[in-house]
């Protein structure tokens, strides 16, 4: 459960000063579902980051489960990040050199698992986004929409509280696209997680129960009852 | 001390973690060869060039080693001879003293036989006494001095007719012409003719014999030479008629063991043949100091003292120690001896130990410098992979080491490609060895070898002025260059390669240690 008070967030940009969060307050339940959109530039990537413990605000408050993200230590932070929240790029990101299984375990590395569990842990990820024929290829060798499931399986390997998404289909064709929100959803139900999603994609973002729009660093929330 | 803990670290990654740190390091490197042989062959460029310019400097150091060695013998740490006192036109001069003469005489036009005349020298017309030995040997930190007598030997032999008066007859008549300079018929005479047949067929041997003493067999010029045939003297023929033979001179003459040489009409029996261990020999022929002492009438005379210190820390001191005590006397030590050696072996060996060593510490600053870079720039290009990884909790340490340890990878891979490459290096100076020349600049140097007869005016029935002119010696020894690489070297290299991967793995890291993992969703590579 995530609760945001007053959160702001300046960049100095040269002599600009650029208020990408200006005084945002969220609460997000366990278990919600809630789709991020707005123009670039206006502050979804920023709040995503707050959400992700991936910065600190220049003021306010990102409590997660009780814990304020802003005021803990970098190590602090890095172990909250390693244990309860899972990323999806929009560019996947994945090692290059490192084959779908591996790709997977990185995640369980900071957990400190060790190394046999830690690949059957893998395997069980990418059987259960479809690709256990697939353990053993480099990214190269996969098409975009089984990149990304690499990347959803790196995720959830670690049974994350939270599963962050920044436009995950950003780079994925229609028909893809599709395949990959259902896997999502499929994993956000089964799971209980509670999934944040960035996207510009207007059609995904109609179906999202609960939509945040951020424009100009301040956000309107509308909640939608029939998605 | 970061990185000495950052080393620490890298050392001691649990071992159930360790596998991933291995195997992404594994693959990073295989699948960025290209960038990590560039780092690599920097690196090792610069090490190599460490290894060829140190072993080629030890090589040189040895190369001169080996010069002063064949001049000194082993063992030696300074030679004693009398201080120069100010040359009086040598060469030109009416010294007559200075300037041997041969006397013969000319001979029945019938006769065959041949006369020969030997004119023993001492080199260089100095002499200590053999007092100074002692006194020399007394000296504090003096652990053995002994002396020596270089003589120069120049035999003339030949026959020599007188010219025949004839009558002139008929001009054109065949027969050698008188040479010029010799004897004319007064002039006046009545009937006109002319001495005609008159001339000299004669030949210059010269050589050189040291006289050395016999009791002090670690010392001297011999120790220099290896018994390759026979035997050398033993410490009772002090005044014995034996001689060993330098190889070369023994070869030229036809000498082996068993064999007579005549020096000046005393009969020396070869006991030995001796083979110098590198260069020149300092001798053609080596007698007991007795005799020579005998042949050249400087009875308990001797040209040089061959001294070896107590302490081989301590030369300076015994150097200024004797030449303070004992008055009229020239010390001269190795690196005395070591600075009057010119030629192409000081040129080289400056060489190494100058530009080499800069050449070597510039190729190697770059070679760091560009590893350090192209890492730092390695890794802004991962910006995006070091961020995501930190985004999903790889501490700051974990991204860092993985960093340190690819550089210290491609250090090490460097390293190995660099003494590799330094081996090669060394082996082909060693493989070509080029001849390095090495002249020893007389000054004060007592070892330093006589010239040869200045030049030889001649002519039949007369006697012959052999001008001596003792030139301002100049020796000229023929070394070839090695390079030896020694284990030392390998370990600088190796630690060099340790170091370099290190200094890239610190650019890499301090890099990778200030990435963002906000850095993970950047959109643009």
């Amino acid at each position: 459960m995530y609760v945001l008070s007053g959160v702001t967030k300046r960049y100095t940009r040269g002599k600009e000063t650029v208020h990408a969060l200006d005084g945002v307050d969220l609460t997000i339940a366990h278990g919600d579902r809630v789709v991020i959109q707005g123009p670039t530039g206006g502050g979804k990537s920023t709040l995503l980051q707050m959400l992700g413990g991936l910065d600190r605000p220049t003021q306010g408050s990102v409590e997660l489960d009780g814990t304020d993200l802003a005021k803990l230590s970098e190590a602090k932070l890095t172990q909250v990040r390693s244990e309860k929240i899972g990323f999806v790029f929009q560019s996947f990101n994945l090692i290059p050199t490192l084959t779908a299984q591996e790709n997977v375990e990185t995640a369980l590395v900071p957990l400190g698992v060790k190394t046999a569990e830690r690949r059957e842990r893998a395997a069980e990820a990418l059987r259960s986004v479809g690709l256990g024929e697939r353990l053993g290829h480099l990214p190269s060798e996969m098409s975009g929409g089984q990149q990304q499931r690499v990347a959803i399986a790196r995720a959830l390997v670690k049974q994350p509280k939270v599963l962050l998404a920044d436009e995950p289909t950003g780079n994925l064709d229609e028909s893809t696209r599709d395949e990959i929100m259902e896997v999502l959803e499929g994993l956000w139900k089964e799971h209980g997680l509670t999934f944040v999603m960035v996207t510009h994609d207007s059609s995904l973002a109609r179906k999202a129960p609960r939509l945040v729009t951020i424009r100009k660093g301040k956000i309107t929330v509308k909640e939608n009852a029939g998605a | 001390m970061v990185l000495l803990s950052r080393a620490y670290a890298f050392i001691t990654v649990r071992p159930y973690l360790a596998a991933m740190f291995f195997t992404y390091l594994r693959r990073e490197l295989r699948r960025r060869r290209k960038a990590a042989l560039v780092v690599a062959s920097g690196l090792a460029l610069g090490i190599a060039l460490v290894i060829v310019v140190s072993s080629v400097s030890s090589g040189m150091e040895k190369a001169q080693g080996k010069v002063l060695e064949s001049l000194y013998g082993l063992g030696t740490d300074m030679t004693v001879t009398k201080a120069a006192e100010a040359p009086s036109g040598s060469g030109s001069g009416e010294d007559g003293a200075q300037r041997p003469r041969f006397q013969f005489d000319a001979q029945d036009g019938d006769s065959d036989e041949e006369q020969s005349s030997d004119r023993v020298m001492v080199q260089g017309f100095q002499t200590l006494s053999t007092d100074t030995v002692t006194k020399v040997g007394k000296q504090q930190g003096v652990a053995d001095a002994v002396g020596g007598l270089s003589l120069q030997v120049i035999k003339v032999s030949g026959e020599f007719t007188p010219g025949q008066f004839q009558q002139d007859q008929q001009s054109g008549e065949g027969g050698g012409q008188g040479m010029p300079g010799g004897t004319e018929s007064g002039g006046s005479g009545q009937p006109q003719g002319r001495v005609q047949g008159g001339g000299a067929d004669f030949e210059v041997n010269n050589y050189s014999v040291y006289g050395t003493d016999v009791t002090e067999a670690d010392l001297g010029p011999l120790t220099s030479s290896k018994i390759t045939s026979g035997r050398t003297f033993k410490s009772s023929e002090t005044n014995a008629k034996v001689v060993v033979a330098d190889k070369s001179y023994a070869k030229e003459k036809e000498l082996s063991v068993g064999d007579k040489v005549t020096v000046k009409g005393t009969k020396f029996e070869v006991i030995g043949i001796a083979t110098p261990d590198s260069g020149d020999a300092a001798a053609n022929l080596y007698i007991p100091l007795k005799q020579a002492q005998t042949l050249s009438d400087s009875k308990n005379k001797v040209t040089t003292i061959y001294v070896k210190a107590s302490d081989s820390q301590q030369i300076d001191t015994v150097k200024s120690a004797i030449q303070k005590n004992i008055s009229g006397t020239t010390v001269t030590t190795s690196a005395d001896l070591a600075d009057t050696v010119s030629g192409s072996l000081s040129t080289a060996s400056g060489l190494a130990s100058n530009v080499g060593k800069w050449l070597s510490i510039a190729v190697l600053v770059a070679a760091f410098l560009v590893a350090g870079l192209l890492t730092s720039s390695a890794v802004s290009r991962r910006v995006r992979e070091f961020g995501t990884l930190k985004a999903l909790g790889w501490k700051s340490g974990r991204v860092t080491r993985q960093v340190v340890g690819e550089a210290v990878v491609n250090g090490l891979v460097g390293g190995a490609l660099g003494i590799a490459l330094g081996l090669v290096g060394a082996y082909a100076v060693t493989a070509i060895s080029p001849t390095l020349e090495a002249s020893l600049g007389a000054s004060g140097g007592g070892a330093a070898g006589a010239g040869g007869p200045g030049g030889n005016g001649g002519g039949p029935g007369g006697g012959m002025g052999g001008g001596m002119r003792q030139q301002a010696a100049a020796e000229t020894l023929k070394v070839a260059l090695t390079a030896p690489v020694s284990l030392s070297t390998i370990a600088l290299a190796v630690g060099l390669a340790v170091a370099g991967g290190l200094v890239a793995g610190a650019f890499g890291g301090w890099r990778a240690t200030r990435l963002r993992p906000a850095d993970a969703l950047r959109r643009v590579e």
